[in-house]
């Protein structure tokens, strides 16, 4: 892979949708409609914890509902979100609850002809339940002798008991901590407490579903992954997977909330099943605010320090409270050892992560998936550490960050990988330039009435879950690129794209790849049966294994490409090269040595075709080898009013080594909704429940999740973002990911820049104005 | 109790059978098959189902179908006119403020009514304006980027004015632009 | 029990009338007995009917009372009880002379909200966070209610009883809602702080000052979000009355008011900031209004 200049990658278009967006014209599943629809709502328990003693459904039938409730669903343990490995999947719910193990969980379910019909019939269900103690917050959870949450759960093929409501554990061990922390000359030990925050994506979780005459089924899902939601519904519903279609629909955000399989799917088929005829269902944002939050933790973290700033050891205790469902415990356990691993160097560390289950919302990953939550607690104890020693925290993290040939753990213990391109001084030098970091006041002395102070962290995400061994968790992806008799190019990829823009930029990849110009490469609606496996638009892949996918297949399709040039130009295939033309809008097929000797991609397909060659296409799969860490640097300014606790947001400096710039425009706008979330963790967002009924404090008002608006957004003239000069050698044309690690060490950056401006540390979220006014007048 | 109402939605004169609890949103996504306008909390808090009314940006997920009669509706698939995108939207496309696109519709009938009302508005303004509709994915600075630079455009001495739209709301000027 | 709603609709068959006249609407509110509401905006009432905090068999629309839209500057400052917040917002009447009321309304959290909602809404929903109101109350608001059997004036501090509960009768309706008269010499401010800028009040504080050379003739300190109603706080009015502003006197008014009101800890914000903030806004509010009010900074 040469530097070559390139015609499509790194250039800013229209993306692909972009007139279907701005016209109303796309479709999301909350816009589908099916002849004979009818409408579904589901009955959600108004109980933290009960036993489900009956459930009666007369009334609703009587009203000509079709009801179904646990005793019409298959007795099949899932567990909704099937990227670990199977040794891995730890299963414990059912496509309706047994139990009702925190309110708002799935316990029967209707439909009828319209909604409103639909919802009489779900208040006509009688349930009744016996109430157990509801296990909240996960002290109660943890107690000796209290209930279990779930007594057993599935693993591979056997029940395994569950002990004191701990679903999973896991301890990590590497060096001598003992002599690490004998050796330091400077010990912290600090608590921090991450929230719950709700992922707020404007689109509730919505679901159509349509029976086939066939026996078959095909569903228009909100997912991230079309192949995994098949390969459940197949499993659940003992569907040969031939018959389960699941269709890729535009999604209206996701963020993580549906990297599983939601819930609601499944639930969607039952009921088309049952009443033989398609069935919507959209959940009300009041059902979706009860669905899915962030993994809230408490994280212990003690690092020890030699004088001259280099790192000895570290001791982090992790305890992960994970709601009522066992989503993605064990790999959240294992990626947040990862995370902090690989921030920095650490001769001898510690890690005992735990999860426990409690009577609430089940967690699943949003953005960074952990990566936020331990990058909040290492960034900011960094930053104290840096203080004690009195040297500049950027020359000290510099000293001790993992960089090039570092081993990076993309995906926990078992997806480890060598650093092989390293952004992360020059961000950490533009960015300082930029915010002016070098004139920032020493903690604390800022006076008066508004304060300003500035802060900055650091930190990554992994790209892909690639390594050279399969390890716990599966990435793999695939991708059909076929040549059309104009030139034009089909890109069949079963990937979604949440918004960032996946697809875009893998069509500029088969672009580049293949030396056509990039609006001749177009995205084709996919579904299960038409496209080769994506195991999920997670783990900041996107580019970087599915772009390098479809970037094989093109190269192999180019290939078939240049040898039937050779038939007709008599032209070696390997003298030959693909230039775009933009005059023609096509690809030209040519030899630079003999000028005469040219044809342009359309011409040539179209002679394959009326020929009879053959057609120009390749599938190809692909499982990255490699997981390279994307870095990313915020510098964050603050002003806070000392009498209010106020906060506002006056600059930001983002910066993003995510290799080559495949999408330009849409990078910034993941590094600024990156900001936008982060400063919403750090700052606001918080979801509370009542300790004792396991209800939201918000009762229904999204408002009070405190989703930051555009008046929350800092002034664009204070806000800048930039992009370190890297290339990576095992991505597609140098590129590595962005998405998630564009947020996650924000909240840190603003932990950091409000100690420097009022020289306090905040160690827990959300940092309020309440908090800081307490905080302010302990001080005084 | 059902009704019948007449409104002229993005210039068309309807007559539409409505219940007396039937919202706007509704019957525009449902009834007109107008799915571009989108619900996502139903409460006034998203700002996703804004409409205008008469020109006045409006939460369509608030709104009684039956207290509209005879009012002028426009939502984003009225924007543009004969195919030729309204320069909002090109705009939107240029910064890229549109990422997963829920919100766009929502923020593009908040932002026309800004554009119609002020032709010139600071930073400041949009902010202002714009702060109930919410967008998790952009973080809003390319949108804002965008209202400003469709403000330039609106008012270029250099665009030539569009043909009128039939009985759409009082519209900008723009040229059409390919990407 | 937690009921989930269904926001996506309005459940329950729903009567939707247009009286043209406020003497019809009120005999339509005596008809239906407590099972009509007048459906101003609907941004409090359909968010309550959705949320099923509220019911109602019959909604009475008033599109056809014009009248109730009118702003008008007779003798002070008569808002219709349909005047939309965003139209007090930009009325020429308000700016300047009733400098809070426009920003209560510009502090309203969203722009649709603004154009829907309206002052008699806001004021009859009776929220003790409502924007508008302690701003009328810092201008001496009278509610004009108009029922059945007549019309009566109520000074709008005597309006509310409780969290969503004012004295209006099942036949009554808001008409108009009439603020004093203002002086050259009048000044006044409003602040709110939010969790966010597009949010509902965690604190709220209006204050108006009459001043009279270097002294305040008279004032009024109006705050929300405190107390189960919109309150005034008759202490840190008695503190200014009279009184040549000072930075000890500014400071005196604002812990007055602090010590007076009755905030609550619920999902917003605490009971301690509450009082706190409320202290240091009505610090800030009696700065700008004296400012405004034309007089000295005070030092
Ligand atoms: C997203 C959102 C944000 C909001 N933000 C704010 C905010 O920042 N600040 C704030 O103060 N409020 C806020 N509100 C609340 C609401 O918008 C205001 O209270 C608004 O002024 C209500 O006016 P309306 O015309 O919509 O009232 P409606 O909902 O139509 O009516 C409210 C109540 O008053 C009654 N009523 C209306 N008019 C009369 C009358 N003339 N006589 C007697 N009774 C009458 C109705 O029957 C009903 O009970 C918000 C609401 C939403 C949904
Ligand atoms: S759906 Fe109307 S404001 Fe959210
Ligand atoms: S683009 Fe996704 S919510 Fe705005």
């Amino acid at each position: 892979m040469s530097r070559r200049p390139m015609n499509a990658i790194g250039r800013s278009a229209w993306r692909r949708d972009g007139v279907a967006k701005v016209t109303g014209a796309e479709t999301y599943a909350s816009d589908v409609v099916l002849p004979r629809m009818w409408h579904a709502r589901v009955l959600r328990s108004p109980y933290a914890h009960a036993r489900i003693e009956s459930i009666d459904t007369s009334g609703a039938e009587a009203l000509g509902a079709v009801c179904l409730t646990f005793a019409d669903v298959p007795k099949v343990k899932y567990n909704e979100r099937i990227v670990s490995t199977p040794p891995y999947l730890y299963r414990d719910r059912y496509v309706l609850a047994d139990k009702a193990r925190h309110v708002g969980e799935a316990i029967a379910a209707v439909a009828a002809p319209t909604e409103a019909l639909a919802e009489r019939a779900l208040r006509a269900l009688k349930v009744e339940y016996e109430v157990l103690e509801p296990l909240v917050e996960p002290a109660r959870a943890m107690r000796p002798g209290a209930e279990p949450i779930h007594a057993t759960v599935r693993l591979a093929d056997a029940e395994v008991p569950i002990e004191g409501n701990i679903a999973v554990a896991r301890t990590i061990e590497l060096g001598d901590v003992g002599a690490g922390f004998a050796e330091a000359a400077v010990v912290l030990e600090r608590e921090y407490v991450t929230s719950r925050i709700y992922h707020a994506q404007m689109e509730t979780k919505s679901v159509v579903c349509r029976p086939e005459p066939d026996g078959g089924i095909t569903v228009w899902p909100t997912t991230q992954s079309i192949h995994n939601t098949r390969q459940l519904l197949g499993e659940i519903y003992g569907l040969p997977l031939h018959k389960v279609n699941v269709k890729r629909v535009a999604i209206g955000g996701t963020f993580g909330s549906s990297i599983q399989m939601n819930s609601v799917i499944p639930i969607c088929v039952g009921l088309a099943l049952k009443a033989r005829r398609p069935v919507k269902l959209v959940t009300t944002r009041e059902e979706d605010l009860y669905d899915h939050v962030r993994y809230q933790t408490t994280i212990g973290l003690r690092l020890g320090v030699t004088r001259d700033g280099r790192l000895t050891a570290g001791h982090m205790r992790v305890l992960a409270d994970i709601g009522g469902h066992n989503i993605q415990a064990y790999p959240l356990l294992s990626v947040m050892a990862g995370w902090w691993a690989s921030l920095y160097r650490l001769p001898a560390m510690k890690y005992e992560g735990r999860a426990v289950y409690t009577n609430k919302t089940p967690s699943c990953a949003m953005q960074g998936f952990g990566n936020p939550q331990v990058s909040f607690a290492v960034e900011s104890l960094m930053d104290e550490l840096a203080e004690a020693l009195a040297m500049d925290p950027i020359e000290f993290k510099l000293r001790n960050y993992v960089g090039l040939g570092g081993t990076f753990w993309g995906q926990g213990p078992s997806v480890q990988s060598i650093i092989r391109s390293d952004g992360a001084p020059e961000l950490l030098r533009v960015g300082a330039e930029k915010i002016g970091w070098s004139a920032r006041p020493a903690a604390g002395s800022a006076t008066g009435r508004y304060r300003r102070g500035v802060g900055m962290a650091r930190g990554f995400h992994t790209s892909s879950a690639g390594a050279p061994k399969p390890g716990e968790v599966i990435d793999y992806t695939g991708a059909l690129v076929k040549i059309n008799e104009d030139g034009s190019v089909d890109v069949v990829h079963a990937m979604m794209d949440h918004g960032g823009g996946t697809l875009d930029a893998i069509a500029k990849i088969v672009a580049e790849e293949l030396g056509v110009p990039a609006d001749r490469v177009g995205i084709s609606p996919v579904d299960t049966r038409t496209t080769v496996y994506d195991v999920v638009t997670h783990a900041t892949r996107g580019v970087y294994a599915g772009g390098a996918a479809a970037q094989r297949a093109a190269r192999r399709a180019k290939a078939i490409l240049l040898d039937y040039a050779t038939r007709v130009l008599g032209i070696e295939a390997d003298a030959l090269v693909i230039e775009p033309d933009a005059a023609l809008g096509q690809g030209v097929i040519h030899c630079p040595a003999v000028p005469d000797k040219r044809i342009t991609v359309g011409a040539l397909a179209k002679l394959c075709q009326t020929n009879s060659w053959g057609s120009i296409a390749a599938v190809e799969s692909l499982r990255p080898v490699h997981c390279p860490p994307a870095f990313v640097t915020y510098f964050v300014e603050v002003e806070v009013d000392t009498e209010t606790g106020a906060v506002t947001t006056t600059r930001a400096a983002i910066g993003s080594d995510c290799g080559t710039v495949v999408n330009p425009d849409l990078a910034r706008g993941q590094l600024e909704g990156g900001l936008s979330k982060g400063a919403g963790y750090a700052l606001y967002e918080d979801a509370r429940w009542d300790a004792e009924s396991g209800e939201l404090l918000s009762r229904g008002f999204w408002i009070d999740s405190k989703v930051p608006a555009m008046s929350e957004s800092p002034p664009l003239a204070g806000l800048e973002t930039f992009f370190a000069t890297t290339w990576e050698p095992t991505g597609p044309f140098g590129a590595k990911g962005i998405g998630e690690a564009a947020t996650n060490p924000c909240a840190a950056a603003y932990a950091n820049a409000l100690a420097n401006a009022l020289g306090i540390r905040f160690r827990e979220l959300p940092i309020t104005p309440e908090k800081i006014l307490a905080a302010l007048q302990a001080a005084r | 109790m059902r009704r019948m109402i007449r409104i002229r939605v993005n210039g068309e004169w309807r007559e539409l059978s409505v219940a007396g609890n039937a919202l706007l949103l509704n019957v525009l996504r449902e009834d007109e098959g107008l799915t571009g306008t989108k619900y996502g909390c139903g409460i006034g808090e998203c700002g996703a189902c804004t409409v205008r009314i008469d020109g006045e940006p409006v939460l369509s997920c608030l709104t009684l179908a039956v207290a509209v009669d005879g009012c002028e509706v426009q939502t984003v698939e009225g924007l543009a006119v004969d195919g030729r995108l309204d320069p909002l939207q090109e705009a939107m496309l240029d910064t890229a403020a549109v990422q997963c696109g829920f919100c766009t519709p929502g923020m593009l009938m908040t932002a026309r009514a800004l554009l119609d009302e002020t032709p010139a508005p600071s930073e400041q303004d949009v902010r202002d304006h714009m702060k109930g509709n919410l967008c998790r994915c952009t973080g809003y600075a390319s949108i804002v980027r965008a209202v400003l630079e469709a403000a330039n455009r609106d008012g270029g001495p250099e665009m030539a004015p569009k043909p009128p739209a039939l009985g759409a709301p009082r519209r900008s000027r723009g040229a059409p632009r390919t990407p | 029990m937690l009921t989930f709603t269904n926001s996506h609709l309005l459940l329950g068959e729903l009567d939707y009338v247009e009286p043209a006249s406020v003497d019809e609407a009120c005999a339509l509110l005596a008809e239906h007995a407590g099972e009509a509401r007048l459906l101003a905006g609907g941004t409090d009432l359909l968010v309550q009917l959705k949320l099923e905090r509220a019911e109602a068999r019959c909604l009475i629309g008033m599109r056809r009372l014009p009248e109730l839209r009118r702003i008008t500057g007779e003798d002070g400052l008569v808002l219709g009880a349909a005047a939309t917040i965003r139209s007090i917002a930009r009325s020429a009447l308000v700016r300047g002379r009733y400098a809070a009321l426009q920003e209560a309304c510009e502090a309203f959290s969203t722009l649709q909200v603004m154009v829907m909602g309206t002052v008699g809404g806001n004021v009859c929903n009776a929220s003790p966070a409502a924007d508008t109101v302690p701003a009328l109350l810092a201008f001496d608001a009278r509610a004009g209610l108009r029922g059945r059997h007549g019309e009566r004036a109520v000074p709008l501090d005597e309006l509310f009883v409780g969290p969503g509960r004012t004295v209006l009768h099942a036949d009554e309706m808001l008409e108009s809602l009439r603020l004093a008269p203002v002086s050259a010499g009048t000044g006044s401010a409003f602040l709110k702080l939010g969790r966010v800028a597009a949010d509902i009040a965690k604190v709220s504080v209006a204050v108006r000052l009459d001043r009279e050379g270097e002294h305040i003739r008279d004032c009024r300190v109006a705050l929300g979000a405190v107390a189960p109603t919109p309150v005034r706080s008759g202490e840190a009015e008695r503190a200014l009355r009279g009184q040549a502003p000072s930075a000890a006197l500014v400071q005196d008014a604002a812990r007055a008011a602090a010590d007076e009101i009755r905030p609550i800890t619920d999902v917003r914000s605490t009971a301690a900031y509450r009082r706190h903030a409320a202290g240091v806004l009505v610090q800030d509010a009696i700065r700008r209004a004296w400012a405004r009010a034309g007089g000295r900074e005070i030092r």
